[in-house]
């Protein structure tokens, strides 16, 4: 049977692999023994503890302080001329103020989340065809498109920006020199960058040409994982394919669906070289999104406390978005073990 | 070698390595003309600025009258903002550096430039006032001029002799005359000049002599609805009319001297250098191209530019201040000075060196716009405008996609007042 | 299945068009790498370098330092990888099989660090290592890099140790093992696919990172590979010839690890007993 070797095959492909083969493939029902009864005692009580020591300390002093020192700097008037001279020039919550009180901050938030969302529903559903596509195919065209998928994934940021850059320039530009050929004279001088949604097109376009790869590979892994038994019991009920997809693939793949989108929430959210390079935010700062908000502010500025207090807002949002995939582990961490 | 193969072993290997680096510099005090053995001077010079001859001799030249060392940084421009300003907060900042003219005053308002009167006093008497002024803040000198540039006509010979054009335009509207005689004699395209080529549209507002900011009360705030303003935007607009390039793109994306250099195109505004880009993307044009001074509004006086260029300033933290003024006096010394010009085509700080650019065409055709060039103005708050997205672009795009200019300049000027209102 | 003659076609053809649609900005990046100059932007496109140069890559590697920066971007990016594993399966074990108090605490924990955003908290990082005077090494990077991809490594392996049944274990410890080595001989072999996709993880995005390599490593002899890949693109304009060429030579590690992962993996998998 070439499913289960292509699958673990695939499984390495993954540039990003799958986050959460344990609710792909320990599906309830399994026989779940109780853990190997090691000698009780205060050391066995303590095991645990002591594996996960490492990973605790060096989150907490390579990632939880630098937190810290960022909540501390968000509280503070740091800029050039604080930063090259060492000053520390508390301002209480003035940077908050500013923000929050300032139009900017909740515009660019709220395209934010609309920017995430549009991303991460094309990304999944797209890459979730792709991947049952995958199943489907033959072993050559499968290691074709996989080739494909992987090459994409392996090209580094700034080459990808620069080449869609390229291909949507409005003189030099492929894509135009293509649509005015096939016909579209109009379009031999587009400027897609010209308006807001015509380079949220773009920026969108780049962004979930990059990120289907992950899922579409991913999720192809996990289908090669679902019992056939499973689905000649829905075929014996006279199940057809749609009805098939619907009560026994997606079901099973409902939890790596779960944590593949909140890992692509993550990741779209922070995207910020795309937009970035592509039109600076612009036209008229039209396709800001909030960490291209807290560059411009931040780093390009150079007011770091602002841009401090901005990533400490950035953090609030990102936690409120993902709440709700959070509360499903936590409920699920508690039903197991 | 061993370092690097220590350091892959693992972390604790990488340990090792780094105790070596700490002891790198040994910074002993020391005094005296050529007192300074054992000390090492660290300079950082931007990417292209500095042509390698020049750097060669300078730095035998330091070593041997200082016999101290001189380790040369040249420094890649992506991310230079961020760079500099956290290496000027570390003990060991670089002891000379370059810095952009429209800069020098947002970072000597920090604090963490070396004040230089002394310096001036010694060998800046005769520096190119226009020059300097962008290096004095309050009065006081911060940074000594090295060099400007400014932009120059570069044209297609060819392509003009083509369209039956004999001598370059004297004044803008001749100018504007033969461009459209190119457009409508030859196929190619008159002029390539994208919308947000906004270093040249600071030159058109300095030849107006319109000011970009004012000043209310006691901060700055937008200028862009001064009619003189929209004078200059109507002059670049008359010219952007002739080119295809893109309404929402600088001079560098595409890069412009490319596109001139595939032979289709009769004009561009650009630096001397540029030239060299189009001649990168093709050799054969090399013998078709020309330079002259961009006109202006009558024949005697060349139109407004803006004169981009670089001081060289010193940490205020650097602990090798004598030393580092001893490597300014080096390389500002007439007999440099003159050889940086030379070799690097650039206008140099002192008008008795202007000689060195003799046989040079390009530089040639700048100096006489240099004395009537500026720069953007001379306040700290300043630099926050230019970062991206930068709003005097937004201005001009808007402008030539049909906006009034002062409905345009209304459109910005928020953003352009918060900018200038930035706490320092 | 059944399948008509047109419900085998579509699949292929889609995946045909899928594969250009994927594969033309990479052979973009490539071509442009070999063209002339003159070719790199043109009104009518150059498809394929007919004249092509190796100027570019020529431009690309004589860079000043070249070969320090490959030598510390691979002693980073390794050591980053290779301890995040270690500390990464550690954890990832105790988390999947054992019971203790605050495991879920500890897993939401890590969820959490996997949204840090680390971009916007580059300043407040540099000053901790500046103050800790460790500016210009190798080690700080490293570190960081390390926590960078430790809860996506961890998280990740954890879904890998739950899904070896306990079963293998019980019996290897059935046969005189202590629990250490039925982890080392039955589990770690197991996990195989999952230390491999989660290195490749980790490779790329220690490979890749710029904000904090910038402002931290000054001195020639400590930058990493991205600061000479965006030193291309200069205030002189953009030398996009030879960006494309060191993004093409920047690339090629990644696709080497991902060939040589993918080998190493299929044989690291005990006939398929990673699935039940």
């Amino acid at each position: 049977m070439p499913t289960k070797e292509m699958a673990s095959m695939t499984v390495q492909k993954t540039e990003r692999p799958p986050s959460g083969p344990t609710e792909v493939q320990a599906p309830d029902g399994g026989p779940r023994p109780r853990g190997p009864r090691a000698t009780p005692g205060r050391l066995a009580g303590l095991t645990p503890y002591l594996l996960l020591a490492p990973a605790i300390v060096a989150t907490v002093l390579l990632l939880g302080w630098p937190l810290v020192s960022n909540g501390m700097l968000s509280f503070q008037n740091l800029n050039m001329r604080q930063f090259i001279l060492h000053l520390t020039e508390w301002n209480g919550f003035d940077n908050y103020t500013e923000i929050l009180t300032g139009e900017d901050f909740w515009r660019v938030t709220g395209r934010s989340v609309a920017f995430t969302a549009a991303n991460v529903v094309l990304i999944m559903i797209l890459g979730t065809l792709v991947g049952l596509l995958l199943a489907r195919l033959g072993r050559k065209m499968r290691t074709l498109l996989l080739v494909g998928l992987v090459l994409a994934w392996a090209m580094p940021v700034v080459a990808s920006t620069t080449v869609y850059q390229w291909l949507f320039a409005q003189r030099f530009g492929v894509v135009n020199w293509v649509l005015a050929k096939i016909g579209f004279e109009s379009m031999a001088d587009h400027d897609w960058l010209s308006t807001q949604y015509s380079t949220f097109f773009v920026v969108l376009l780049l962004i979930v040409w990059q990120s289907i790869p992950f899922v579409a590979i991913n999720l192809y892994a996990a289908t090669t994982t679902i019992p056939k038994e499973l689905y000649e019991a829905a075929s014996l009920d006279g199940a057809g394919a749609w009805q098939q997809f619907t009560s026994v693939t997606l079901p099973y793949l409902r939890p790596f669906l779960y944590a593949t989108t909140f890992l692509e929430i993550i990741w779209v959210f922070k995207a910020f070289v795309q937009v970035f390079t592509l039109n600076e935010g612009g036209p008229d700062r039209l396709t800001e999104i909030l960490p291209v908000y807290a560059y411009i502010e931040g780093m390009g500025n150079q007011h770091f406390g602002m841009g401090a207090a901005i990533a400490m807002l950035t953090i609030v949002i990102l936690l409120a978005i993902t709440s709700y995939y959070l509360r499903i582990v936590l409920k699920q961490e508690e039903d197991e073990l | 070698m061993k370092r690097k193969l220590i350091a892959a072993i693992g972390v604790a290997g990488m340990l090792v390595s780094v105790a070596a680096c700490g002891s790198d510099d040994g910074d002993k005090k020391s005094g005296g003309a050529d007192g300074f053995k054992g000390e090492t001077l660290t300079l950082w010079a931007m990417d292209g600025s500095t042509p390698d001859k020049w750097q060669k001799d300078v730095t035998a030249a330091f070593e041997k009258k200082t016999g101290a060392k001189l380790k040369f940084e040249v420094q890649q421009w992506n991310g230079i903002q961020q760079k500099l300003t956290t290496a000027l907060s570390e003990e060991n900042p670089p002891d000379v550096f370059e810095i952009g003219n429209t800069q020098t005053a947002a970072y000597a308002k920090t604090g963490g430039l070396a004040e230089l009167g002394d310096l001036k006093e010694s060998i800046g008497a005769d520096w190119t006032e226009s020059m300097n002024k962008a290096s004095v803040i309050d009065g006081k000198q911060y940074a000594a001029p090295w060099f400007v540039l400014n932009r120059v006509v570069i044209y297609n010979k060819k392509i003009w002799a083509e369209a039956g054009i004999k001598d370059t335009p004297k004044t803008r509207e001749q100018f504007l005359k033969d461009l459209k005689r190119i457009g409508a004699k030859t196929d190619a395209e008159p002029i390539y000049m994208p919308g947000q080529f906004w270093y040249h549209f600071v030159g058109l507002t300095i030849g107006e002599g319109a000011e970009l900011v004012k000043k209310d009360g006691d901060k700055y705030v937008s200028n862009l609805a001064d009619p003189k303003v929209a004078k200059a935007m109507k002059t670049y607009q008359e010219f952007q009319k002739l080119s295809k390039a893109p309404k929402n793109k600088d001079e560098a994306t595409p890069q412009q001297g490319e596109v001139f250099g595939k032979g289709k195109t009769a004009t561009f505004i650009g630096m001397p250098w540029e030239a060299d880009l189009a001649i990168k993307t093709d050799k054969k044009i090399a013998k078709d191209i020309g330079y002259f001074t961009i006109p202006g509004a009558t024949a005697d006086k060349p139109e407004g530019v803006f004169l981009g260029g670089s001081n060289l300033a010193i940490a205020a933290t650097s602990k090798k201040q004598e030393l580092a003024k001893e490597f300014l006096k080096i390389a500002l010394s007439d007999k440099f000075e003159g050889q940086f010009a030379k070799e690097g085509g650039v206008i140099p700080n002192k008008e008795s060196l202007e000689s060195a650019l003799e046989g040079n065409p390009a530089a040639k055709a700048m100096t006489p716009a240099t004395p009537g060039g500026g720069i953007t103005p001379l306040i700290p708050e300043w630099g926050a405008v230019e970062n991206p997205p930068n709003p005097i672009k937004n201005y001009m795009t808007a402008v030539l996609n049909g906006k009034s200019p002062a409905a345009a300049a209304e459109q910005v000027e928020g953003e352009l007042n918060k900018r200038l209102a930035q706490k320092q | 299945m059944k399948r008509s003659p047109l419900g085998r076609i579509w699949p292929n053809l889609t995946a045909v068009a899928l594969f250009l649609f994927f594969v033309f900005p990479v052979y973009w990046m490539f071509a442009t790498a070999f063209k002339p100059t003159g070719d790199i932007i043109s009104e009518n496109p150059v498809w394929f370098p007919t004249d092509a140069t190796f100027e570019h890559f020529k431009t690309a590697m004589d860079a000043d330092h070249f070969w320090t920066m490959v030598g510390n971007s691979i002693t980073v990016t390794v050591c980053a990888v290779v301890l995040s594993l270690i500390i990464g399966v550690t954890a990832a074990f105790a988390l999947a099989r054992m019971r203790f108090k605050g495991r879920r605490g500890f897993i939401i924990g890590f969820m959490l660090a996997q949204m840090a955003p680390w971009e916007v908290m580059v300043i407040a990082i540099y000053i901790i290592v500046r103050d800790a005077d460790m500016l210009n090494s190798l080690l700080p990077l490293t570190l960081f890099y390390m926590v960078m991809i430790l809860p996506f490594t961890l998280l990740t392996l954890r879904g890998f140790v739950a899904a070896v049944p306990r079963e293998l274990e019980e019996s290897a410890m059935v046969d005189g093992c202590t629990r250490m080595q039925a982890f080392r001989r039955v589990i770690l072999p197991l996990l195989a696919p999952g230390l491999m996709s989660t290195s490749l993880f980790g490779f790329i995005t220690a490979w890749n990172e710029f904000p904090l390599a910038l402002v931290m490593n000054k001195e020639a002899d400590a930058k990493t590979l991205p600061i000479w890949l965006s030193s291309f693109q200069t205030a002189f304009g953009d030398d996009w010839g030879a960006t494309m060429a060191a993004a093409s030579l920047f690339a090629i590690p990644i696709l080497i690890l991902f060939v040589f992962l993918q080998r190493r993996a299929v044989s690291g998998l005990t006939d398929g007993a990673v699935k039940g």
